[in-house]
């Protein structure tokens, strides 16, 4: 199990996006906690196996259709 | 809520599996090494590909694409890709309620499993399985009576007739004749179903 | 019609060593088109109209367009390597979309299911880390240090080998694969699919491969890469949604479906979405 954060960063401001990032999150079984959310930057606290987390991340990379994600940038709680 | 029958035992064999539908649902019906029958949404929750093209193995039911494999209730238990992962309880397919007597594969929604078991068909046995396009009740006046489960003769013989709805002005009949019937017999039944799935088929057309 | 940017796109709409005065109808974008030559033989692609569309002939294939590329139709420098077999493989009609068949073809983890015992077979299923990029210079996709064990890699293989390979996406319906050359491990032999969309949900895919292969015959090869795509065919036939998602929601990427996932962004950015679907299904 590892805990990471990662800081997703783009054009984030669509509403939905944080309800879109939990629902993935429990459609693979982790769980994420949402920190800071501003419109070009998201943080979450994530918490799962590293092949989880990295499940997570690669649907972050594309996110809904109405959010640009430019990057995801991760490092250990 | 009924049952709704689905496919015939038989053609389920141990170690297969088979696409099917309830209403407009896809599902894969499959059964595994033991003989345990199974009914889950034909869709890998992966990357979408149809669970009904997938392998048996043992009591397992696994992806083609990839191999993502699956075990009691739906649950995925390997992801081939990623050996060391123990995939979480989150990761499934959703699953649909089954039974099977007499022969005959039956299913329903999960959250809608009926209370009362499916139709005795006691002194039958499964025949066969014909596609038909046309309505459930254009196929049940051409029998000669209503509803989804007809009973009644065909080819001189007695029969069931248990029509499964399927979309687009579409059925499925499972059709099981008498016990003991000989194979001329059954041959006669088979020629009737045929002729009934004619003449259902041009009565649905002149309708149209 | 959905994915306006890629009308402005060069597409593989033919064989040029196939082509007849007569030619032959087709779609692209779900737009009609004609396939000759003319008297000269040199490739002839018209609307539905009958106006002459521009044509490059490159890679043994007819390239057209329905709009006005920005920029000249991809290179692929190895294929002039001298000593290199050109093979036109032959094309395959294949009820999905465009851009699930490109999908498709950057997959490996498939390759012990699909293509068992040729491209990849069970235990060796696990699919290492490898590195994925969109290079912003020439704005395409590319994956490199992927690996993988195969039990026969190529015609050309003499046994199980662990092949390196590199994948690149220079336009929304085409990819090119870079992979280990058995007959000469120094350089990469060169596989590609380009892909011809007739619908949204309809494509002919255009096979091509420029390889260091001497001993075997032309049809040995057109053969092994057919089967290798037909056994691609019924997976790509029978994956749901139709359409491409654009917004994974309903499906689950790992880390192996890496270049998958560039893929799909690479599409969303330049609003590449004929063939896609926007929202999660």
């Amino acid at each position: 199990m590892s805990s990471e954060r990662f800081l997703i960063e783009g054009e984030l401001s669509a509403p939905g996006f944080q309800r879109w990032l939990q629902g993935h999150a429990r459609r693979i079984g982790i769980s994420a906690q949402i920190g800071r959310a501003d419109a070009d930057a998201v943080l979450v606290t994530v918490d799962g196996p590293p092949a989880l987390l990295d499940a997570m991340e690669m649907a972050c990379l594309l996110g809904p259709i109405d959010v640009w994600v430019e990057s995801v940038t991760r490092e250990a709680a | 809520m009924n049952w709704t029958p689905a496919a015939l035992s038989q053609d389920i064999p141990s170690g297969s599996a088979a696409p099917g539908q309830l209403g407009d649902k896809d599902i894969v019906i499959w059964r595994s090494a033991s003989g345990r029958i199974a009914a889950w949404s034909d869709r890998c929750p992966h990357r979408g590909m149809r669970l009904s093209h997938g392998f048996v193995r043992g009591e397992f039911l696994s992806c083609i694409y990839h191999g993502w494999r699956y075990g009691d209730g739906g649950q995925c238990h390997r992801i081939p890709a990623h050996p060391e992962l123990t995939p979480p309880d989150a990761i499934k397919v959703p699953v649909f309620a089954v039974t099977e007597s007499d022969g005959v594969v039956w299913v329903a929604q999960k959250d809608a499993e009926p209370e009362a078991p499916p139709p005795g068909l006691a002194g039958f046995s499964p025949l066969r399985t014909l596609r038909l396009s046309a309505r459930p009740e254009t196929v049940a006046a051409a029998f000669g009576g209503t509803g989804l489960d007809l009973r009644g003769e065909l080819g001189g013989c007695a029969v069931v007739v248990l029509i499964q709805p399927l979309p687009d002005d579409q059925c499925n009949l499972h059709a099981l004749a008498a016990n003991g019937a000989d194979t001329a017999t059954l041959d006669r039944v088979s020629a009737a179903l045929e002729a009934l799935r004619r003449q259902a088929e041009t009565a649905e057309e002149i309708a149209a | 019609m959905n994915g306006e940017a890629m009308r402005d796109q060069w597409y593989p709409v033919g064989i040029a060593a196939q082509l007849t005065p007569a030619g032959r109808d087709s779609l692209l974008l779900g737009e009609a088109i004609r396939i000759a030559c003319d008297s000269d033989g040199a490739a002839l692609v018209t609307d539905g109209a009958g106006r002459a569309l521009p044509v490059i002939t490159r890679f043994g294939h007819v390239w057209t367009t329905l709009g006005q590329p920005e920029r000249d139709l991809f290179t692929i420098p190895e294929a002039d390597q001298p000593g290199r077999r050109l093979v036109d493989v032959g094309t395959v009609l294949v009820r999905c979309s465009p851009l699930r068949a490109v999908e498709n073809f950057l997959d490996i983890a498939h390759f012990p299911f699909v293509h068992t015992d040729i491209l990849g077979s069970e235990p060796h299923t696990e699919v290492q880390r490898y590195e994925v990029e969109i290079r912003d210079d020439v704005d395409e996709v590319w994956a490199t240090k992927v690996s993988f064990y195969q039990p026969q890699a190529a015609k050309s293989a003499q046994g199980g080998i662990n092949a390196e390979y590199m994948y690149r996406v220079p336009a929304p319906t085409c990819s090119v694969l870079y992979k280990t050359c058995p007959a000469r491990p120094e350089e990469w032999d060169v596989i590609t699919l380009f892909v011809q969309p007739l619908t949204e949900t309809t494509c002919q895919v255009w096979p091509w491969m420029a390889l260091f292969d001497e001993d075997s015959s032309m049809t040995d090869m057109i053969h092994f890469q057919q089967m290798i795509f037909v056994q691609d065919r019924s997976i790509l036939e029978n994956q749901i949604p139709a359409l491409l998602p654009l917004d994974p929601g309903m499906e689950i990427p790992t880390r192996a479906d890496m270049t998958s996932i560039a893929y799909r962004r690479w599409l969303k950015r330049h609003g590449y979405t004929y063939g896609a679907q926007l929202v999660a299904a």
